[in-house]
């Protein structure tokens, strides 16, 4: 949320009457819940029934529960926590959610006149929280003096969270109907912005910063488990398997990115190695290579291809930089799936069987598991897609290692300090053209590793899978997420093969939203979703009294401003 | 071409020389921006350069560093050829810092100068990611070392701060803990004090004695003629790129030409 | 011998297209050293302003009379979107670090690609055809119909076009340079932003013209390029662009002339490698491998380019 607020003279006028404001929109929104949202019986799962709350309904009873709780909290005033950011977050999305809701009714059933009285009801009811927010002051809380839990209870906090996460993916994965899902999206990001806006979020940051290991255990855990909750079903498999890859490979062009700052437009062409390498060396009658080594060859075959292609690919690093990198691996991408579609026999050797690509690939088998075949696990069923899953999670996991322990070391320092200034780096004594080629290689490996996978889970391959916009779209998780951060690719990843699966409504305009949002992102958000703080200082809390205390020393001496640094705003542009 | 050459070889008889930069001239297309300019500098000693804007310090010093490829002359450190790219510079025993400072603004003062270990150390790839004992001690001691550094230039308690978020006169001092990690020589300043109010310059004074207390050459860049001449036990002067004259600090000081450079350049430096 | 006079033909043709849209790259990025990835979409715009028009207000009619109010229609279209673009989405980001308008950029583009995709044949009051396949372009009389014949070597109405129009832009684009005072304007800022400025040169208008005349000339090759293959479609800027992109960096980015020099040369290029490659890796399939091999080259090896002199040291 903005820090931009009301002048203090209204606050400090209406400022009593927050509260109640505040209260009055939750018991509103709870009211709503009861009420007929649609006159139309036969859209978003029938909102038509008075008292007798059904999707939409119950979650803008959501919304009511907790408005009451955070106007309650208001009314008793507490410093420790501060209600009205919860509040502003709450009624802002709790507006989207509803007006989302009305317009799709409006426009499901042919007119404005279908909405009846519940989302109204509602509407006003987010306007009173978010007007209660705002009038109310914000409290600066600091979660470091909070109660300190012991351990134990704490990983108990993140366990239940992480199972209360996977219950939520599980649902939210569900929804059939893409207005709904789209509405519990919102509802989602109003309820958990409400709840941790209140100053929960930074105290279970603080948690998950003090027990790193569990939390990144549970994480696993839970992804490890999704498959479970889907009875044996594959639709929702086929789209996570897909996330996984994606997140895989774009977590491998963050490196290059990210880290390094190169940019490279051309990235899907290491995927593209990998998965090419394996469909030739597979078992498929299409297969033009007439070796058949097992699979784990393959891999490392396919990995170490696409290497040696980012090496060669990275070679004019030493030369160009900057604007001109990323046009050379656009033309690399571009011979790449050239290549692909030529390279029939026609013109030149038979390698990829050209436009028609490679199909009927076999499914994997590794040490006598068959990728293909419905596994049962304790009663649950697991079919093909979750087999794949799980290689796909190891993958990830693995993926993850390399980056994170990557970042963590010389060589991620040396590619950071490239990243902020390569001159200097180089009078540091980086190498730099080394590290330049070492993040290419590195990120064509993972990348054609994940290929390798990718062409056994698709089945085949053809170069129309490996085109620019595909490396575009990578392009944009990397920076929608934030660059340079693991979670922050994850959730870019997700959001962005996510959402087209799931909103097939709109899926023909998916392409149109995605140019806007990279617009929109570099315009008004250019760090990402989750942005990369390279320290997060403010749970190192010595330290920042420390840093304070320093500037507040430095004040009377310091006469030329620090803006003399080289700006940066792609990092900390707020 | 006025090359006044005072040497004074008597008086450094007998100690080592680090630095040896034989008639440097830089061209860019018809422009010479240093002019056969040579250069000794001895352990344990500090060498100011001074001279007008546009004098030729900074491309000087890009010569001495690889960043520029010198047209003529050479230039020699603990007796080898230096060649002429900043990395191996680096590792030979050269480290400079920065006229308009350069760090890594989005680093931590720690991490900045870790970085500035990395000439030192061996870590690849492969090893970063199994993280070996051998690694584990290296990062260790990189970590050491570089909050060794931060205490030994007084940042002893910034090391977890952004770079960017740093006042000004730490970020200079940064500057210059980041270049000691390389473990040089040498240490070239390029104009140290600038922007620093006097207080800092006292205490950047003492730090420049300090280093050189440690047995390390220091090369300074500075405008400043009050810290120069307190700093340095020589001083050269260049002048369009020639070098003027070269002397301890009073005989620079009294010497005529160089006040008159510095008055007479004036005019000339603004349509230049 | 023959065969070599018909692929110089065609290289020049396929090289005075590459050379129209390549301007464009290159007089945006010598004054804001921005790669304006979305240029190629100007192109496209500019072949759909100009069958918009001829749908509008001449359906049917083939008369030569017509091409020169397509070609406005053209230009009004491609110079409206262009300087939108250089309004809405880059000003913002001038002092932005660079990846930031590269990735607006390719936004930009995929935004302009599906609009013109998706809503094409939706534009009210008009009867638009569908623009998710190729759409017919109107050949008008005079510049289309039947080729020339030179000995063995056959030179299509078309290809005359488009080369005469790449001779008329060169000679208006070198009068608006150095004779007019925006043109002195331009070549200032190009040099020097800064001091341009605060000789009183107003640098934000310089820019909106410098992207308003890549667009001009974008917009003519795309009529030419309509005229040439008979249908347009919606994803014709991408190919074009990233090649008239090349053709910028070959003859020295930042560099007008360079342009139309890199263009001719890239389409020669082409040209001479579809005729000329032995072996299986020659002919049409290969030549755009050809021609992104020889951006890489010349990137790696001469990255100022056949003309420039400008040293390119971005960043």
């Amino acid at each position: 949320m903005s820090r931009r607020t009301l002048p203090d003279s209204v606050r400090t006028t209406h400022g009593s009457k927050a509260p109640w404001l505040a209260l009055a929109g939750g018991i509103l929104f709870l009211v709503s819940g009861m009420l007929s949202w649609s006159y139309d019986d036969r859209i978003l799962g029938d909102l038509s029934i008075r008292f007798y709350p059904a999707g939409i309904q119950l979650y803008a009873m959501l919304f009511g529960v907790i408005g009451v709780i955070l106007a309650v909290l208001l009314l008793r005033r507490p410093a420790w926590l501060s209600p009205a950011r919860g509040l502003r977050i709450l009624g802002t999305t709790g507006i989207v959610f509803v007006v989302w809701v009305i317009a799709s009714i409006a426009y499901q059933s042919g007119g404005l006149i279908n909405a009846n009285e519940g989302g109204w009801v509602a509407l006003v009811g987010a306007v009173l929280l978010t007007a209660g927010g705002h009038l109310s002051p914000e409290v600066d809380i600091d979660v470091r003096r909070w109660p300190r839990l012991s351990s134990t209870l704490e990983i108990v906090i993140i366990v239940v969270l992480m199972a209360i996460l996977l219950f939520t993916v599980a649902y939210t994965l569900d929804i059939e109907d893409g207005v709904i899902f789209a509405a519990f999206l919102i509802a989602l990001i109003g309820l958990a912005g409400g709840l941790l806006g209140t100053g929960f979020g930074d105290y279970l940051g603080f948690i998950g910063a003090n027990n790193r290991r569990p939390l990144l255990l549970a994480a696993f855990l839970v992804a490890f488990l999704f498959p479970f909750t889907q009875d044996g079903s594959d639709a929702n498999m086929s789209i996570a398997t897909q996330v996984l890859i994606f997140a895989a490979t774009a977590l491998g062009l963050n490196i290059v990115v990210g880290l390094a700052g190169l940019l490279d437009l051309g990235y899907i062409a290491f995927l593209g190695t990998g998965a090419y390498v394996a469909a030739m060396l597979s078992s498929s009658g299409f297969a033009t290579v007439g070796w058949k080594p097992p699979f784990v060859v393959v891999m490392l075959i396919g990995a170490a291809t696409a290497a040696t292609f980012g090496l060669i690919i990275g070679s004019p690093t030493l030369r160009v930089s900057g604007d001109y990198l990323a046009i050379v691996t656009l033309g690399f991408g571009e011979i790449f799936r050239l290549a692909m579609f030529n390279l029939d026999g026609n013109n030149g050797p038979d390698l990829t069987n050209g436009p028609n690509g490679i199909p009927a690939i076999p499914d994997l088998e590794l040490l006598g598991f068959d990728f293909g075949e419905v596994h049962t696990v304790a009663g649950i069923p697991l079919g093909r897609f979750s087999n794949y899953y799980f290689i796909l999670l190891l993958l990830l996991m693995f993926v993850m290692l390399v980056f994170t322990r990557l970042n963590n070391s010389r060589i991620g320092r040396g590619w950071v300090a490239i990243r902020e200034d390569e001159r200097a780096a180089e009078a540091m004594g980086v190498n730099v053209f080394g590290l330049k080629l070492l993040a290419f290689s590195v990120g064509a490996f993972l990348a054609g590793l994940a290929g390798t996978i990718k062409a056994h889970q698709d089945t085949s391959v053809s170069p129309d899978q490996y085109v620019f916009l595909e490396s575009a779209f990578l392009l944009a998780a990397v920076v929608l997420g934030g660059m340079g951060t693991v979670v922050g690719v994850l959730v870019g990843a997700t959001i962005l093969k996510l959402l087209p699966e799931k909103l097939r409504e709109v899926n023909d305009y998916r392409l149109l939203v995605f140019g806007l949002l990279l617009v929109v992102m570099m315009r008004f958000r250019p760090e990402g979703l989750v942005p990369s703080k390279r320290r997060q200082l403010e749970f190192h809390g010595e330290d920042e009294e420390l840093s304070e205390l320093l500037q507040a020393e430095h004040l009377q001496t310091e006469h030329l401003k620090p803006e003399q640094l080289e700006p940066e705003p792609l990092q900390g542009a707020k | 071409m006025t090359v006044t050459d005072t040497p004074t070889t008597d008086r450094e008889a007998g100690r080592v020389t680090v630095l040896q930069a034989s008639n440097v001239t830089m061209r860019f297309g018809g422009l010479t921006a240093v002019d056969d300019v040579s250069m000794t500098v001895h352990e344990g000693e500090i060498v100011g350069l001074i001279g007008p804007n546009g004098a030729g310090k900074t491309t000087f010093f890009n010569c001495l560093t690889g960043m520029y490829i010198p047209t003529e002359g050479r230039v020699e450190l603990g007796g080898e050829l230096l060649p002429p790219k900043p990395l191996k510079v680096v590792r030979a025993g050269m480290a400079r810092t920065f006229q308009n400072i350069r760090l890594f603004a989005n680093m931590t003062a720690l991490e900045n100068v870790m970085v500035g270990r990395y000439c030192r150390t061996s870590a690849m790839a492969l090893t970063s990611i199994l993280r070996g004992p051998k690694f584990r001690r290296e990062e260790e001691a990189t970590r050491e070392r570089a909050q060794e550094l931060l205490d030994y230039v007084g940042l002893g308690r910034s090391g977890e701060l952004l770079a960017r978020n740093m006042p000004y006169g730490d970020q200079r001092r940064l500057e210059i803990a980041r270049a000691l990690a390389t473990d040089p020589q040498i240490l070239l300043l390029d104009e140290p004090t600038a922007g620093m109010n006097p207080r800092e310059t006292e205490e950047t004074m003492q730090l420049i004695f300090k280093i050189r207390d440690s047995g390390l050459a220091v090369v300074v860049i500075e405008h400043d003629m009050r810290f120069i001449f307190a700093l340095c036990d020589r001083v050269l002067c260049l002048v369009r790129g020639s070098l003027l004259i070269e002397g301890s600090p009073g005989e620079v000081q009294s010497d005529h030409r160089v006040i008159e450079a510095y008055i007479g350049g004036d005019d000339e430096e603004e349509t230049a | 011998m023959d065969a070599f006079a018909q692929q110089l033909v065609n290289g020049l043709t396929l090289g005075s297209l590459y050379a129209l849209i390549a301007v464009g790259y290159t007089v945006v990025y010598g004054i804001v050293q921005l790669i304006n990835f979305a240029h190629g979409e100007i192109f496209m715009i500019g072949a759909f302003g100009a069958l918009s028009t001829w749908l509008i207000f001449f359906d049917g009619n083939l008369a030569l009379w017509v091409l020169p109010l397509m070609i406005l229609g053209a230009v009004i279209a491609s110079v409206t979107t262009a300087v939108l673009m250089e309004r809405i989405a880059y000003r913002p980001l001038r002092h932005a670090p660079r990846l930031a308008p590269l990735i607006t950029a390719i936004g930009i583009s995929i935004f302009l690609q599906e609009a013109v995709r998706l809503f094409y044949d939706e534009v009210p009051f008009f009867d638009f055809p569908d623009a998710k396949q190729r759409v017919p372009f109107p050949q008008i009389e005079v510049v289309t119909g039947p080729a020339f014949q030179l000995g063995n070597v056959t030179i299509q109405r078309s290809a005359l076009f488009t080369i005469g129009c790449l001779v008329m832009c060169s000679a208006g684009l070198w009068y608006f340079v150095n004779r007019t005072r925006t043109g002195k304007g331009m070549q200032a800022v190009s040099q020097d932003p800064d001091t341009a400025r605060l000789m009183g040169i107003n640098v934000d208008r310089i820019i909106v013209v410098a992207f308003a005349v890549g667009a001009t000339l974008a917009a003519v090759a795309g009529v030419a390029q309509g005229l040439q293959v008979t249908n347009i479609n919606f994803r014709m800027g991408f190919l074009a662009g990233l090649k008239a992109f090349t053709a910028a960096v070959l003859g020295g980015i930042g560099n007008v002339w360079g342009a139309v020099v890199g263009g001719l040369t890239l389409g020669l290029v082409e040209a001479m490698a579809v005729q000329f490659i032995p072996g299986t890796f020659g002919g049409s399939p290969w030549k755009d491998v050809w021609a992104f091999a020889l951006l890489i080259i010349v990137l790696v090896f001469r990255p100022q380019g056949i003309l420039g002199a400008k040293v390119v040291d971005r960043a």
